[in-house]
Order: C-alpha cells, then structure tokens, then sequence
C-alpha cells in the first residue's frame, strides 16, 4: 500500500466513511430505491473530503516528498477502496436476492428496481459519475466541495430515478431480471458499467491532476 | 556552492505582482527573507515548495528543477510554516507515525530530542497546543528527516524568548553540520544573531540579496540595527 493511501487511511478518512459502506446493506430492502445506497456510500466520502479540507490535507499531503498530482492519486486510490468495497458488498448481496430470496414474494411484488447484474452496473456508473463530477470537480479549487456535491447529487438521482423505472418502459422489461434470467444481457450491462466505472475514474483522475497542477494552494 | 537558485520567478494576482524574483542560498548558510507583510516572502517560499504555480521562472534544489524532480527534492529540504494545524482532532503521535514513513532518511532519535527541545507531548492534538508550540510541532516536522535545506516561514514568531534562543542556538548547530536554511521573519534582531545572508524584499521585488555584512554597509549608516535600516528603508520608499 502506498503512503499516501495510508495517509488518507490514518489521517484524513472519517469513521463515518467506513461505517457508510453498511449502507450496501439497502440491496436487501424490498419496496426501496435500492441505488440509493450507492449514494449514501459516496456521501460518506463526501465526509471524508470534508474532514480533509478542515484539516489542512491537501497542503499537507503537497509538503509530502510526493509530486503534486501523486496527492491528487491517493485521494482517487481511497476513494475507489471504499466504493469498491461498498461494490463487493452489494454484489455479495445481490447475489443472494439472485438464488436464495428470488421467488420472495416481497422483492418479487416490486415496482422499483430488482437486485441484479444491471443494478450492479447502474452502481458503478453511479460511483464513475460521482468521480467525474465530485472528486474531480474538487480538484479545481481543492477546496470547494458543496457545489460539486450539490452537481453530483442531482444527476445522481436522475440517474436513479431512470434505472429504478427504466424496466417499465415497453421492450426493457430485461432489466428487471430475476434470478438467473437473461443471464448474458444481464452481465453485458454489468460489463459495460465496469468499463463506464474504470474510463470515468481513469479520466477523471487525469484531469484532476492537469487541474491540480496549475491551482495555488 | 549554490544549492538553492531562484531566478526570474513571476506572479501576478489580481491585487499583487511578483516580479522577477532571484536569489540564491549557498550550502551551509542561514539567509533571512525580509520584507513587509505583503512584499511577497510567502508567495516566493510557497512557490519554492510547489505550493503556488508560478507564472514564469525557474526553481532548482541541488542543481536539480523542481518542476521534474518534486518528490526527491522534498526528501531534502524541510519546510515549517508558523501555526498552521495540520489534522487538529489527531494525536501528535499519529500524525508522526504516517509524516516519518514518507521519508527515507527520517530520524527518530532526532525527532525525540526536538520533542524534549520543545517539550512537546505526543500524546496532545494540535487543537490543544498554544500557538508557539504549534510553531514548535511545524518545526519538529521539518527537522526530522535529516533535510539538507530548511525553508521557515516566520519560524520563530509566537515563540517565548527562551524558545527563540534555543531555536537559534539549534540553527547555529545545523549550520555546522552543512545545512542550508531560508527563513522569513519580522523579528530581525534573530537574523542580526544568526543570518550570513539577507534577501530583501519589497513590493514584489528583490531589492537586495547579499551578505548580512554587505547589506548593512551598503543599505545602513554607521551603528545602525538591521531592524532601522528595514524601518528606514520602507520609509524612504514610501516618501
């Protein structure tokens, strides 16, 4: 693990950011918008950026033996921990309402969105926009972070609005697979959330540091 | 030797300018930076640690551009900015735990006997410390690591007479031992006890950089302080 992982890790990372993670936990909520987890995972990241920004972190972290776009790659390395692990989670989950719970009747009877490889798709989409938009936002300025939350959290639940709601619209009930049912769409959409996720986070972690870069701190 | 060249260095804000910056620090020497609040002294020294992007000019530590070669650089110079906090709500000993596995030559045995220097408890956040002694802990973070080049924002500021002494004294003793320190101040009666060198700054430019010697010869009359002739020298600019 590089130091600076272990600096954001011991230093600049806020209980509240791990103890969010549980909210991958909404995956087994039947009636529920269960995207919003990914939300409140990545709200606690925001804590996090928080926390950091009180702490005098950045500067910190530049004053470190580090080049300054390293900086910007440690805080991008943590935040994809804590994503990835909030990922691990909801699949470890998603995998159960796929074979244990998929004739339940209470996630069967649902309007909203099932647990599937497309929702976790949508998830990684989700954690690729709030990349782009939140933490490569913040690296403009290092230090404002409302307005790229505020951003994020509107195109966040428009997303989710779309994907919970998507499999009503004629020809795409496949999006609301159950159990092991269109097995390959399924994990196509998976697949392609996964190349979202990677593409977003690599490009947003670039421009943050061209961005970080020219900034005075 | 030069170990430290600033040349030609340009920043321009909105309200301020720095202009064509250059001075040079010779191996083993303490230079005290000069100048009224304003002049420009922070920009330039945060300019030298990346810290602020500079319009134009070059920054080179060790004969080496900062620009291409930041993190090695910064493994050799320490740098201590007056009483800034960094992660109030940690234990000293927490943040030292991660400050000392960046660096390749940190020293614990030097790190503990600044502690004793300083009388600081690793145990207390900096949340809890006076204002001096988080000068004293910023200070105990750039002298840990065996830095060849101190950079000191106004290092001795908030310090009790006791503690200035014996933070010049400990100056003194790092000279010796070949390392080279830039440090800002107001108080310049410490630079008249222990600088070889001043770099005097006005308005965004250097107006002088030469020895302390020269520079009181050539800017001061006979059995004038270092801090009249600064007095001095602002009044007559602003006449």
């Amino acid at each position: 693990m590089n130091m600076l992982l272990k600096k954001e890790i011991r230093l600049s990372s806020m209980l509240l950011t791990w103890l969010f993670i549980g909210f991958a936990f909404m995956t087994l909520l039947p009636g529920y918008p269960i995207l919003c987890g990914v939300f409140f995972i990545t709200l606690g990241i925001y804590q996090s950026f928080q926390n950091a920004r009180e702490a005098n972190d950045i500067v910190y972290s530049v004053l470190m033996p580090v080049a300054k776009r390293d900086v910007v790659r440690g805080k991008f390395q943590f935040v994809s921990l804590i994503e990835l692990l909030g990922f691990a989670l909801m699949a470890l989950l998603t995998v159960l309402r796929m074979t244990l719970f998929q004739n339940a009747a209470v996630y069967r009877q649902n309007a909203l969105m099932n647990a599937n490889p497309f929702f976790l798709g949508m998830a990684l989409l989700l954690f690729g926009m709030f990349n782009v938009i939140f933490v490569g936002g913040f690296f403009k300025t290092a230090y404002k972070i409302g307005k790229p939350f505020v951003i994020y959290i509107v195109a966040a639940f428009l997303t989710i609005g779309a994907a919970e709601t998507l499999h009503h619209v004629p020809g795409l009930e496949a999006l609301n697979a159950f159990g092991f049912d269109h097995l390959v769409f399924q994990l196509s959409l998976l697949l392609l959330g996964a190349l979202l996720f990677i593409g977003m986070t690599v490009y947003a972690c670039r421009q943050a540091c061209a961005d970080f870069e020219k900034i005075d701190l | 030797m030069d170990i430290v060249e600033v040349s030609g260095l340009c920043k321009t804000y909105p309200a301020f300018q720095l202009k064509e910056v250059s001075f040079s620090l010779e191996r083993g020497q303490i230079t005290g930076f000069i100048g009224r609040n304003g002049a420009g002294k922070s920009t330039t020294i945060k300019s030298m640690l990346n810290l602020v992007h500079p319009d134009r000019g070059n920054i080179s530590f060790f004969g080496m551009p900062l620009k291409e070669n930041e993190a090695e650089i910064k493994q050799r110079i320490g740098y201590s900015t007056g009483t800034v906090s960094w992660y109030p709500r940690k234990t000293i000993r927490e943040i030292l735990a991660v400050t000392r596995e960046f660096y390749s030559r940190w020293d614990d045995s030097a790190c503990r006997e600044c502690m004793a220097m300083f009388s600081l408890d690793e145990r207390k956040k900096p949340m809890e410390l006076s204002e001096g002694m988080k000068v004293k802990f910023n200070l105990l973070l750039a002298l840990s690591h065996r830095a060849e080049v101190l950079i000191l924002d106004e290092p001795t500021s908030g310090l009790d007479p006791f503690s200035r002494d014996e933070l010049l004294e400990l100056f003194r003793q790092l000279k010796k031992r070949g390392v080279t320190i830039l440090f800002s101040t107001h108080i310049t009666s410490d630079l008249e006890r222990c600088a070889d060198k001043i770099v005097y700054i006005r308005q965004g430019m250097i107006r002088s950089a030469c020895s302390k010697a020269e520079f009181m010869q050539h800017s001061g009359k006979p059995d004038e302080s270092l801090e009249e002739i600064f007095l001095r020298l602002e009044r007559e600019a602003r006449a």
